[in-house]
């Protein structure tokens, strides 16, 4: 069973969220993905996460402006499980 | 906390906006050193020193620092990255300067040679930089306000300038008197390109930096093109019938706006840390609601409105600007060579330790005194010039000590890592 691992960063003044967000990737386990909450779509994460090895999914978030959901890439159940929970948010075309 | 490499694929080598931004507080500290020698710059628009002073402040600080910025949030922004950065940035930073230097120089001493070779100098500055960032604009994948400002900008810029060389030519190269196109020249100079330029870059920088919420997206959408619109439609009427001043309350309503929301979504920030670039963002705000006040009332206010424009108004937001994206720029540039050249796994420092705190605050506080003493410069004709002046050149070279003191921590920890 996949397990989520929800990250606030909507309240950190850059280049804080980026920073951190990478280091909180770095520590998911097998079976795990990262759910961050965002206040805006983090343009220079993405480049940063492949580099590592991750994937995502952006999304228009409940509370926040933005979420994104990171998996390791090739840990399948954390994959699916992330997207099914990202499935169930509007898209983030507009941000 | 690990910090790894970042990749800085859309971001130009630091010396890139750099150069720009640590030549802008000389410039302006020149004009301090302008009043200070010859205070009559106070006392009418239309001396030599005054317009070499103006010009100094306009052309050496503001376009200046706009250039160098823009260079480092097109790619950021924009996504579109500049082709052959570093090459285009010194020779836009080469002939800007020089340029700047000639045309002050004439202006300054009566010398229409000089005049002559920084109009053709800036003409080719501004020329080659338009085109270049607007072909990089073009291309950009993202449509949103912020671009749309920047184009706009870039189109008020080459109006202002072909403006300002238009009067020179028509003048004979003397240092021109009083023209109706002498505002039109400053108007879409200071609010067409600056004060666009400057919105353009808050519907990012403000939200991000000071962690307000977004600024309403009608207003985003309409603001600029609004603006953009009321100053074509002033100039027309300015220049098909002489008249057309009564439209420009457009524009004043659209800047009151803007000054009004800002302070606004200020207000109404997540974390209330105490930041210095908030207080100058604040300052820069208040002045243009003054200055646009100032434009509706009665009488010959010209000198006094330039004060506050420029000074209150235009420096304090770049002043508010820069002491974000000098600290950021030289943080990210380090973590980057650090980690990618495998040197050093501890710890880069914060934006915070960059510059300091303490320091950031010392020269707002000068920045306020200047503001102070320009305005009773202005308004009291008396000894208060020189000194004013004085006050200028000082708190500017706080400002290039403090840039500095950002370059001088890169130099110390990359050297450091070396050593170890």
């Amino acid at each position: 069973m996949a397990r989520e691992v929800v990250f606030d960063v909507s309240e950190l003044e850059p280049p804080e969220p980026l920073v951190q967000s990478l280091a909180a990737i770095e520590q998911l386990k097998n079976g795990e993905y990262l759910r961050l909450l965002h206040r805006r779509r983090p343009c220079l994460l993405y480049e940063n996460q492949q580099k590592r090895g991750f994937s995502s999914e952006t999304r228009a978030g409940h509370d926040v402006a933005c979420e994104v959901f990171i998996w390791r890439d090739g840990d399948d159940d954390a994959a699916s499980a992330a997207r099914a929970i990202a499935n169930t948010l509007p898209p983030a075309d507009h941000l | 906390m690990s910090y790894t490499a970042l990749s800085l694929s859309q971001t130009p080598p630091l010396s890139v906006p750099l150069r720009f931004l640590l030549t802008a507080p000389l410039f302006a500290a020149a004009a301090g050193v302008v009043v200070l020698l010859f205070p009559e710059a106070l006392l009418s628009r239309w001396t030599p020193a005054t317009l070499a002073a103006t010009h100094l402040l306009t052309l050496g600080f503001l376009a200046m620092t706009m250039f160098g910025a823009l260079q480092q949030l097109l790619p950021v922004l924009a996504g579109s990255t500049i082709p052959r950065a570093s090459l285009f940035s010194a020779t836009v930073h080469l002939l800007l300067t020089a340029g700047t230097v000639a045309l002050t120089s004439g202006m300054g001493f009566g010398s229409g040679v000089l005049m002559q070779l920084g109009t053709l100098l800036l003409w080719a500055a501004v020329i080659l930089f338009a085109s270049v960032i607007s072909y990089a604009l073009l291309r950009a994948r993202s449509a949103h306000a912020t671009v749309w400002a920047m184009g706009s900008a870039l189109l008020s810029l080459i109006v202002a300038v072909s403006l300002g060389g238009g009067l020179l030519i028509y003048h004979g190269w003397r240092a021109p008197l009083a023209h109706p196109y002498t505002d039109l020249h400053l108007m879409w100079g200071m609010i067409g390109w600056v004060a666009v330029l400057i919105i353009g870059v808050a519907w990012q920088v403000v939200p991000m930096f000071q962690l307000t919420p977004d600024y309403p997206r009608q207003m985003r959408r309409w603001l600029v093109p609004l603006l953009l619109s009321g100053l074509i439609v002033w100039s027309v009427a300015r220049i098909g019938f002489d008249a057309g001043n009564s439209l420009f309350v457009v524009v004043i309503a659209a800047l009151l706006a803007f000054a009004a929301t800002t302070l606004w979504l200020q207000q109404r920030r997540r974390r209330r840390l105490p930041d210095v670039t908030l207080s100058f963002w604040r300052v820069a705000m208040v002045s243009l609601m003054a200055a646009m006040v100032l434009l509706l009332l009665p009488g010959d206010h010209a000198l006094l409105i330039g004060v506050v424009l420029i000074v209150g108004f235009a420096m304090s937001a770049v002043n508010g600007m820069l002491y974000k994206i000098v600290p950021f720029l030289i943080w990210l540039h380090l973590n980057n060579r650090l980690q990618q050249s495998g040197l050093w796994l501890g710890n880069v420092p914060n934006m915070r330790q960059i510059i300091a705190e303490v320091a950031l605050r010392r020269h707002y506080r000068m920045h306020l005194l200047v503001l102070a003493m320009l305005l009773i410069a202005v308004l009291w004709p008396t000894a208060m010039a020189r000194a004013a002046g004085a006050a200028l050149a000082i708190s500017e070279l706080l400002l290039e000590w403090n840039l500095l003191q950002g370059v001088r921590v890169y130099r110390r920890v990359v050297r450091d890592a070396s050593a170890a």
